[in-house]
Parts: C-alpha cells; sequence; structure tokens
C-alpha cells in the first residue's frame, strides 16, 4: 500500500467519509467532517497510523492531503 | 498498540470476547483504530440500545465522542452524546432547554478547580491555613448551587468531576508532609463534596478523575499539545477510561441490575482442580500461582461490600470443597460468605436455575465467573440473561478480570446492602439444617435453632421499628392497622395500653425486632388486643405462639382473666384468618373472638423450642 492510500484510508476512517472523497489534492475546506475537532483527531490518527509525533507548531500546517504528504516525507516516510 | 493487538480484536466472535480481550490490555490507542473496533463490535450485536449523555464543559469535551463511541460499542449500547456550549451553561439547568430536551440518562459536568473559586487558579498552598478553610468552604458553596440547579431538573444520572491538575502539587516531593498541603486540602473538599452529595442530593455521582490520573498515570494522562492547542486535556489513555466509566455508569441505569455474583471453583477461587490435585494440590497461598487467586478472592469480597451476593456453581464433591473452605489457611472466602451453594454434578445451566429459585431472584441478575469454555458456552446459549464472565487462562490476568464489569458498578450504598450477604447466608445456613433434619420432623430442626426471644414492654427506644412494623407488615398481621411514630409513642405512654415487642435470635444469627402487639386494657379484667403482627422473616418457627402465651401469662398475673381480638380481613392476610381460634379464642360475632384465660389457661414456656428472656 502506497503511502497516500494509506493516509487515504487514515482520513476516510478518522472523518467518517468514503475514501473515495479523498484524493491527492484533498484538503480541509474540501470535507465538511474535516473542521477544528477533525483535524485533532486526524492529528492523533496520523501518529499512531505512521509512527510519528507531530509537534504542536505543526497542527496548523497539516491541512491537506499534499501537506501532509510532504510532512511525511520530511519525517522519511516515503 | 501492536497492529496484531488490533487485529485480535477485529477478529473477537462476540462482545464478550472484544470486553475480556479490552480488559486484559488489548486497546485501541487512536480514535482511527477505535472507530475500527467500534465497527466490528456493532457488526457483532444486532440491536444496539440507546444510551444519551449530555456534557456540560468548561474544557473541550467533543473529542471525547470516537472513545464514546467504542466505550458504548463494547457494552452494546449506542451512545448519543450532547454538548453544551463550551463553559459553565448553566442556561442548559431550566425546563426547555436543549440539554433537557436530549432526556439525557446521564448528564455529566466536566469542571475544573478553578470554576469554583477564583483563588483556585492559584496555589492554594499560598493561602495559610485559615485561607484553605474558608475558600473550601466558599468552593463547596458554589459546587453546591451548580449541582442543585441542575437537580432540579430531569437531567438524569448527575456525575460531576474536576480536571486534576496538569501540574504536580505546589510544594512537589515535601508536599505530603506540608502544613498547606495541597494534595491535603484537595482530599478535604473532595471529601466533603462527597459526603454532600451522599447524603442530600438524590441520583448524583463524584466521578474522582483523580482515579483516572492513579491509573493512567500523570504522563499518560495529558497530552500538553491538544490541551495548550486545543482546551483538550486528554491523551488516549485517559480520554479511553474516563470514557469507559462513563459508559458504565449509563449501563448499570439502563440494563437490568445485577445481584448475584455466582463464582466456580476449581481454576476460578484457586488454581488446579480440588478433587483431582488435592487439598494439598491446589494453588493458592502466598506463591505465584496461589498468589493471583489469593488476590481474586479478595477482591470478590470487595465486589460483596458493594452490595453483591456471592454464591458458589461447581462440578465437585461437596466434602472436597468444604474441606477448602473450612481449613485451608490461604482461603479467603469462607462458608459464610456465600448466600447459596451449588456443588454437584448437575449441570450448571440447571443450577443457575435452582439458584434463582432459592434466592428468589431474576436470572437476568445474575453475573457467571467460570473458567471453562465449555460451561461458559452452556450458560451464554441457554440462558442469555445471564453475564457470563469467563476467567483468563493467564494467571496474571485473573485477579483484575471483573474490574471492567460494568454492571458490577453501583451508584448507591446502604447498610442494608453492606448486610445482605450475611442475611442469605443465615438464612441458607437455616435451610440447610431444615433439609438436615427433615427425617426428624420440624421439632428436631427448630430446637437445634438454639432460638432466644427477647420480650419487651413499652420501650420508648423502639418506636420507630414499631411504628414501620405497622406500616410495612401485610401478610402476619391480625387488624393491618397503620401507626405513625407519635400514635406508638402515644400508647407507649398510656398506662392502659400494653405495646410489646419481641426479637428473636438463634445460632446463626439475630432477626432484630421483628413481632408487636398491642393491647388495650378495657376493666379490671379485661383486655383487647388492638393489633398482633410478625415479619415474615421468622414465620414458621413457633414464635407467635411462644410471645402471644406469654404476653397470656403476663396479663394474667396482672388479674386479666378475659382477652378480646378481631380479624379484619386484607387482601394480603389470609395467613392468619385461623389464627385466633388456634390459639384458644372462640368466636363472638363478626371477626370477633374472645379468650378466658381463667378456663383455658395460657400455654407455658417449656411448650415451645424458644427460651423466653424478659427485659
Amino acid at each position: 500500500m502506497s503511502t497516500f492510500e494509506k493516509l487515504q484510508q487514515t482520513i476516510a476512517t478518522t472523518l467518517k467519509v468514503a475514501s473515495a472523497k479523498i484524493t491527492e489534492t484533498t484538503r480541509d475546506q474540501d470535507l465538511p467532517a474535516w473542521d477544528s475537532l477533525g483535524q485533532v483527531n486526524l492529528i492523533m490518527a496520523l501518529e499512531q497510523e505512521f509512527g510519528v509525533y507531530i509537534e504542536v507548531e505543526e497542527f496548523g500546517n497539516l491541512n491537506s492531503v499534499p501537506a501532509i504528504l510532504a510532512y511525511l516525507g520530511q519525517q522519511g516516510i516515503q | 498498540m501492536a497492529t496484531n493487538d488490533l487485529d485480535k480484536l477485529l477478529a473477537t466472535a462476540s462482545l464478550a470476547h472484544l470486553r475480556a480481550e479490552m480488559s486484559a490490555g488489548k486497546v485501541p490507542q487512536s480514535p482511527g483504530q477505535a472507530q475500527q473496533v467500534v465497527t466490528h463490535a456493532r457488526s457483532l450485536s444486532a440491536t444496539a440500545q440507546p444510551l444519551r449523555i449530555a456534557f456540560v464543559h468548561t474544557y473541550t469535551s467533543d473529542l471525547l465522542d470516537p472513545w464514546l463511541a467504542l466505550a458504548g460499542a463494547v457494552q452494546g449500547v449506542e451512545v448519543q452524546s450532547y454538548h453544551a456550549p463550551y463553559g459553565l451553561a448553566l442556561q442548559e439547568a431550566a425546563p426547555h432547554s436543549a440539554l433537557v430536551r436530549h432526556q439525557p440518562h446521564v448528564t455529566v459536568l466536566l469542571l475544573q478547580r478553578e470554576d469554583l473559586h477564583p483563588e483556585l487558579s492559584r496555589p492554594v498552598t499560598g493561602l495559610g491555613v485559615e485561607g484553605q478553610a474558608l475558600v473550601r468552604e466558599q468552593a463547596l458553596q458554589r459546587v453546591q448551587e451548580i449541582v442543585s440547579l441542575f437537580r432540579q431538573q430531569p437531567v438524569g444520572q448527575l456525575v460531576v468531576s474536576f480536571l486534576p491538575r496538569v501540574a504536580g502539587p505546589s510544594h512537589g516531593l515535601y508536599d505530603a508532609q506540608s502544613e498547606t498541603s495541597e494534595s491535603a486540602w484537595w482530599a478535604g473538599f473532595k471529601a466533603a463534596f462527597g459526603q454532600w452529595l451522599r447524603t442530600s442530593v438524590p441520583s448524583s455521582l463524584f466521578l474522582d478523575l483523580d482515579d483516572v490520573l492513579l491509573q493512567v498515570g500523570r504522563n499518560e494522562f495529558f497530552d500538553r499539545r491538544f490541551w495548550y492547542s486545543a482546551r483538550f486535556p486528554y491523551a488516549s489513555a485517559a480520554a479511553r477510561e474516563l470514557t469507559r466509566r462513563l459508559v458504565a455508569i449509563g449501563v448499570t441505569l439502563i440494563t437490568p441490575k445485577a445481584k448475584v455474583l455466582v463464582l466456580d471453583a476449581d481454576n476460578t477461587l484457586w488454581g488446579g482442580i480440588v478433587g483431582e490435585d488435592g487439598f494439598d494440590g491446589i494453588k493458592l497461598g502466598p506463591d505465584y500461582p496461589g498468589n493471583v487467586y489469593v488476590d481474586f478472592q479478595r477482591r470478590i469480597l470487595d465486589f460483596q461490600q458493594r452490595g453483591f451476593i456471592l454464591a458458589m456453581c461447581s462440578k465437585n464433591n461437596l466434602a472436597d470443597v468444604d474441606q477448602v473452605l473450612k481449613e485451608h489457611t490461604h482461603q479467603v472466602l469462607r462458608d459464610e460468605h456465600f448466600a447459596a451453594r451449588r456443588v454437584n454434578w448437575v449441570p450448571k445451566v440447571e443450577n443457575l436455575q435452582s439458584l434463582a429459585q432459592e434466592l428468589n431472584l431474576g436470572l437476568d441478575s445474575f453475573i457467571f465467573v467460570d473458567d471453562s469454555d465449555h460451561e461458559c458456552a452452556a450458560v451464554r446459549h441457554a440462558l442469555p440473561q445471564v453475564e457470563v464472565i469467563q476467567v483468563p487462562s493467564r494467571p496474571t490476568e485473573v485477579a483484575s478480570c471483573l474490574d471492567q464489569v460494568a454492571r458490577l458498578e453501583v451508584l448507591s450504598l446502604t447498610s442494608e446492602d453492606l448486610a445482605k450477604t450475611e442475611m442469605y447466608a443465615a438464612e441458607r445456613r437455616r435451610r440447610e439444617l431444615a433439609e438436615d433434619t427433615g427425617g426428624t420432623g420440624a421439632g428436631d430442626y427448630l430446637t437445634r435453632l438454639g432460638m432466644k426471644m427477647s420480650v419487651r414492654f413499652d420501650a420508648r427506644a423502639n418506636v420507630p421499628r414499631l411504628s414501620q412494623l405497622t406500616q410495612k407488615t401485610n401478610q402476619f398481621n391480625l387488624t393491618t392497622r397503620r401507626y405513625d411514630e407519635q400514635q406508638v409513642q402515644a400508647f407507649v405512654a398510656d398506662p392502659q395500653w400494653i405495646v410489646a415487642d419481641f426479637s428473636l435470635a438463634d445460632v446463626f444469627g439475630d432477626s432484630g425486632i421483628v413481632g408487636l402487639a398491642l393491647l388495650q386494657r378495657t376493666g379490671e379484667h379485661s383486655a383487647r388486643l388492638d393489633n398482633f403482627l410478625m415479619s415474615c422473616r421468622v414465620i414458621g418457627r413457633q414464635a407467635e405462639g411462644a410471645f402471644l402465651h406469654t404476653l397470656f401469662r403476663h396479663l394474667a398475673e396482672q388479674g386479666v382473666d378475659e382477652v378480646v381480638a378481631e380479624y379484619l380481613p386484607s387482601a394480603k392476610n389470609e395467613l392468619v384468618k385461623n389464627f385466633l381460634p388456634e390459639q384458644g379464642f372462640e368466636p363472638l360475632d363478626e371477626g370477633r373472638y374472645r379468650r378466658d384465660l381463667r378456663s383455658v389457661p395460657p400455654r407455658v414456656e417449656a411448650d415451645f423450642p424458644i427460651q423466653i428472656l424478659m427485659a
């Protein structure tokens, strides 16, 4: 499974949306469930699924699929 | 959590298995994993009862929702949460508020200490001893106001909690012995608040989050990132444990009340099989794995102290189990702890049914604890209303295997709850003696009870109990005349009236005050029996005859030679329809009877298997 597919699944389970709705360009404004609460839940899920510890400064930046993929890339997850 | 742990949860075949795995420490670590387990749990149970929980919160509570869904799903309930607007939303404590319209089973106040007093946002250690006492008083008053406001509305069970401080105690390592110790101040506040709720506010519970913190640890309790960025204090471990506790409260409210803990013996109360390994071969004692079972038995006593009745159901020879209960040095649970026992080779399903009959309790109030796959499956299949808990095969998990059983939580406790098993156990021993002596007749059984009756006249101190007896006794009650405390008090003070009561003790215990007679002197040589009643607890032991004839002898000594009495039929006192003629009364007119004490003298004490003590 590619990192994108894993991320797609993580977002879908956490925000309770169909994975088909999540593309490589999806961002928070595209999904009503990706609000500020959804964002916190998503941060927790990302940490669990990808084994990373996300600093509070990053919380606001991780608001789209490309941003999260770029962040994961920086952490050595391709 | 290791992925294979999550896989194990997702592979469970029933909610009971899922709960057992989670209770043993395999738990989802993130909201996403929680969601996966929720989906799985929902697929395991056809229906989920709704459990409505409302939150009034001065910190973010919405993020608890995935964890609430998890805690609910594993219990087979669907949590429907309502979160009031952020802050101390007192406007919700109104007749038609959104919270009240949610019709919650449980309303949770998630408060912080500083909500109760502005001083509490600073270290209380700075206030000095007197300042601390004043702040405690004022904080207590404030929380009482808040609780009272909500209690006046139909908000269900009210649960009050305070977020622990993110930081440790002000005085650090020295705090426990400091004169202005913060921990001591907080403990004092909690005790005072708990006492007030217990004595003054029905359907309320103080949920002590300090215990959640103890369980998960301070570092696992708070996630400072979410606390400082989103006002959500809980790390996953704390959110999971807090919501588990909240749902347990709800479950005790919306499911049938559990009352009986039915315990297997082999590989449950001790390791090994007493019939095969022998008295000396079972594992029970100070070394592993025997110490596990000692701890489990102690834990079971905790549940008894919560008011649950203990019963035993074991496939064994009675003598083998008896020997362990009586003689094993390390056995904690003794004969007297069990209200009823089934030690035989009959199928456990039948034993459970007969236990329900003997205890006069429904099977849906039973929790059955057994280590065997086969026994657990058989009971689940035949008696789905019985909750079945399988004892883990790994010994280290045994002692805590009941800790997360939601229906073993209680939301209140009375002194009657605490004495319940004792009463049942005494009754069981009486019944066993009766069966024992079955061949030799009832007389022998009653003699062996060694009964002692204490008769008292005009006992002022007993007035509340005597009034209660006239109010509550229905079956053995000649006239069903009800008297309040003031009326009974007036009879006690009136020289024309005799208020006699008795209590009955035997080798198994003391029943307390269980009988009452009210007599009125109507002339120099005559008296009238206004009422005569006895609690059904002591029916069948000839106590009524012993008491009545003791009164007759007492009256005869005072020169009374005629007693008039009545039987007033009610819907429930058929039992005593023939009592008066049986005691030598002759019928007068409609329901009235007369007893001549001269021509038919009272019977003597030796006629009854009861020793009479006159106070």
